[in-house]
């Protein structure tokens, strides 16, 4: 079964397309690595996805349901890691993840447990009561990965997760992310780092000017592009391949 | 306080429900709300200063307690009861507009929301009710501290009856005032974006600053109170205003005069507001969340940015070219002269205090707006031009106090990281660009008004005063602590430093106008003195130039 459909998905800002004429369907406990360049559209796709906006043209179901008509249910069952990391800075770990926790709608002594828990594998549980607006990237960025985990969703929707995570942690959410996979969540992924989504992915899928130009596993991919490396296969396929001459310039126009 | 109210408000929780309102949801939303506003630093755009907001709810609270006093007293000294009650009522509508307008704002359009809450199972109808309740809590705490004298004043003046319908009439007030609110931002949002809104939230309250002070300073100067000593029969256009329904009302239980009229007043200012505070949240609260939340996502907004001009052929870099050292007193310059321009917290901040000028041409040297005519006929024939040679200089030193902080304030680092040799250019830098943006305008403008005035004779004054400003101006930069522009964080420091600065300013000013006093006889003499301030503003200058990093405040 689909868990998530896009059928003719079209956005607009001010009679400009950003999105042109989505068609996809993914599989429940897929892992999908959502890449392109800057402003392709994959921000917008997932905040499509997930709920937050609202005003496209096409259909969107998510687990069977209509985004438009039953955003609340779906937004029960899915969780969703932004890009920025955009938390209540003056409230502490504890007291802003009890917040989103009731928000879903968890039990207290559910939350507690849980939070303690999650933010003490994160290396944050001595942090758990110093207000956020002294932490730094990493460590919001890991707030917001457990506000994003802590109910238990079953569709996980991650929007550059890994921006300012060290590299210790770096490695421990790709290994959350192959534990959840395995677990039978879906996972829709979208970053810049080419290698991480490289092996995480089931299916790549590649969006460029808000079309996709890309769509396979990564075997396929590189047999169709007849590139080695994602990252090649990226260049390739989004028109930019002018990176050697570009840096060189570059270069020249520092002297 | 808070949590007693908003129990209080959770009374209607099946109202609420009834609505759609998830009011779990809503709680917590509001709960987490009052914890983040009592630890929050912001800016308060009365007093314009920076405040965590430990106490500062009880110091609001006793400042609306005091504008309610003088409210009470207006009532008892007003003899008509429906003027009175106009005149009030008005005031609670117009000071609850202005403080959602003003202080709320920031709640009113918080768009961090849409990134925290609308990602989880939190309707655009719940969110939007949370922020009416979380705005709510404060607007019956400040309410009751602007309408609790007034009240009580009507209680003693005019019986049990008309007070305690003024207590619902107030209520019916406040709501009424959230839903012209809302419309207000509903229709900006339809024709604006997020941060055209924004910019249009901050020019409007730089604006009720400036019209609360120049209110607070010109209106009692001009009105009379024995003029209002009886209300005649109104317009018919009277009747179209809010105020004037509830007033109407009111005369119901005081005059006991029930006529159609009073009947159709009676129904109006119960079913309006009420009816619109409904057809708010039943109808316009959806569109509103959604409206807010498109304009935060909308990544075209980034195509609508304002374009600025190339900067080589900007004002300021112009003026830097001919006014600075080049390197980093030329970069600073330019670079002041646009923050001080674009920045909120600066604008807000500072442009109000641009407000004395006016203020004190209208007090000093019109005096005071009682017998306008024959002290503009006189003019031309009186000393009172010195008065517009100091005058811009009460407001451009207070500049240098509020350009030292910044919201941005990690930006500063760039300073440290650049080959400055001498910090000291940077601070001169940015004298020289607030002198000339916020002094040399102004004074330019009272030279044309003066030559208007008095002719071309007063050039030789405003030259002697040009120097004589600049020095003052030079030796406030000087004895101002050693911050570089926009690099210290927003704190309560500015307003203690603001004050002391006024102090000493008056003092300065008026020991400046008595030597300019002294000398409008003595032309030769003048320009001697012109050359003596001209060299100790040289080298006043070459010391603030030379100032070294180790004298800088961290």
């Amino acid at each position: 079964m689909n868990v998530i459909e896009l059928n003719h998905l079209q956005k607009q800002y001010s009679g400009n397309y950003v999105l042109k004429d989505i068609n996809l369907a993914f599989d429940q406990g897929e892992v999908i690595g959502y890449i392109g360049p800057n402003g392709a559209g994959k921000s917008t796709t997932i905040k499509i996805l997930t709920g937050l906006i609202t005003d496209f043209e096409g259909e969107v179901n998510v687990m069977g349901m209509d985004i438009r008509k039953q955003a609340l249910e779906i937004k029960l069952r899915i969780g969703y890691i932004p890009e920025q990391a955009a938390l209540y800075e003056v409230l502490t770990p504890m007291e802003y993840l009890r917040f989103v926790g009731k928000l879903y709608g968890m039990k207290e002594n559910e939350i507690d447990t849980k939070v303690v828990r999650m933010l003490q594998l994160f290396e944050l549980g001595e942090s758990r009561n110093q207000r956020m607006n002294g932490f730094s990237k990493g460590m919001k960025q890991k707030v917001l990965l457990i506000s994003g985990l802590m109910h238990n969703p079953e569709i996980i929707f991650l929007d550059e997760p890994l921006s300012g995570l060290d590299a210790n942690a770096v490695i421990l959410v790709k290994e959350i992310l192959a534990k959840l996979k395995s677990d039978g969540k879906t996972i829709f992924y979208s970053s810049h780092l080419m290698d991480v989504v490289e092996k995480i992915s089931d299916r790549i899928i590649i969006i460029n000017k808000g079309e996709i130009v890309a769509d396979g596993d990564f075997e396929t991919l590189k047999t169709s592009a007849r590139q080695g490396s994602l990252e090649s296969i990226f260049t390739a396929l989004t028109g930019n391949e002018q990176h050697l001459v570009t840096a060189g310039e570059f270069v020249d126009a520092i002297k | 306080m808070d949590k007693w109210l908003l129990k209080l408000i959770l009374v209607f929780r099946q109202v609420f429900e009834r609505q759609g309102i998830d009011t779990d949801r809503m709680t917590v939303i509001v709960e987490t709300k009052l914890m983040m506003d009592k630890r929050r630093v912001y800016l308060n755009f009365r007093q314009r200063e920076y405040r965590e907001n430990k106490n500062q709810m009880n110091g609001v609270l006793i400042s609306y307690g005091v504008l309610g006093l003088f409210m009470g007293l207006l009532i008892m000294a007003i003899p008509a009861f429906t003027l009175a009650m106009i005149f009030f009522h008005s005031y609670v509508l117009f000071m609850v507009a202005m403080t959602l307008i003003t202080d709320f704002s920031t709640v009113l359009l918080d768009t961090a929301d849409n990134q925290v809450i609308l990602p989880t199972p939190v309707s655009g109808k719940t969110l939007f009710m949370a922020r009416v309740v979380h705005i709510l809590i404060y607007l019956v705490q400040f309410t009751m501290a602007l309408s609790l004298l007034p009240i009580a004043a009507t209680f003693y003046q005019y019986g049990l009856l008309p007070g305690l319908a003024m207590m619902i009439t107030v209520t019916l007030t406040v709501l009424l005032a959230i839903f012209i609110t809302y419309i207000l931002y509903l229709l900006l949002l339809r024709y604006s974006n997020e941060q055209k809104l924004r910019e249009m939230v901050t020019n409007f309250q730089i604006l009720m600053s400036i019209s609360f002070f120049l209110g607070y300073q010109i209106i009692p100067r001009v009105v009379n109170l024995s003029d209002l000593s009886s209300s005649g029969p109104l317009h018919w256009y009277a009747y179209l205003f809010p105020p004037v329904w509830m007033a109407t009302t009111l005369d119901i239980f005081y005059a006991h005069s029930f006529d159609p009229l009073h009947a159709g007043m009676a129904l109006l200012s119960l079913a309006v507001p009420v009816g619109s505070f409904w057809f708010l949240i039943k109808f316009l609260s959806p569109s509103f969340s959604r409206k807010l939340g498109a304009v935060a996502t909308d990544p075209a907004g980034a195509g609508r940015i304002r374009q600025e001009k190339n900067q080589y052929r900007s004002i300021s870099v112009f003026l830097s070219r001919i006014f600075c050292k080049k390197g980093p007193e030329e970069g600073i310059f330019a670079l002041v002269w646009k923050i001080t321009g674009r920045d909120k917290g600066f604008r807000l901040q500072f442009y109000p205090s641009l407000a004395l000028i006016p203020v004190l041409l209208f007090i000093f040297v019109l005096g005071g707006g009682r017998n306008i005519s024959t002290v503009w006929q006189n003019l031309p024939s009186s000393d009172r031009f010195l008065g517009l040679v100091y005058l811009p200089l009460m407001a451009a030193p207070a500049s240098i106090l509020v350009s030292a902080f910044n919201e941005n304030f990690q930006a500063s680092w760039i300073y440290r990281c650049l080959p400055v040799a001498r910090p000291g250019e940077l601070i001169s830098g940015s004298a020289k660009a607030l002198f000339m943006k916020y002094f040399l305008s102004f004074y330019l403008l009272m030279y044309a008004l003066s030559v208007y005035i008095w002719g071309w004779q007063i050039t030789r004054d405003f030259l002697f005063g040009l120097f004589n400003n600049l020095l003052c101006f030079l030796v406030f930069v000087s004895f101002a602590p050693k911050y570089l522009p926009f690099s210290r964080q927003p704190s309560t420091q500015v307003q203690t430093g603001k004050v002391v600065l006024m102090l000493v300013q008056f003092l300065v000013i008026g020991i400046l106008i008595g030597i300019h006093y002294l000398l409008i006889n003595l032309p030769i003499v003048m320009y001697l003195v012109m050359l003596l301030l001209a060299g100790a503003c040289w080298l006043l200058l070459k010391e603030i130039q030379d100032i070294g990093w180790e004298k800088l405040k961290t």
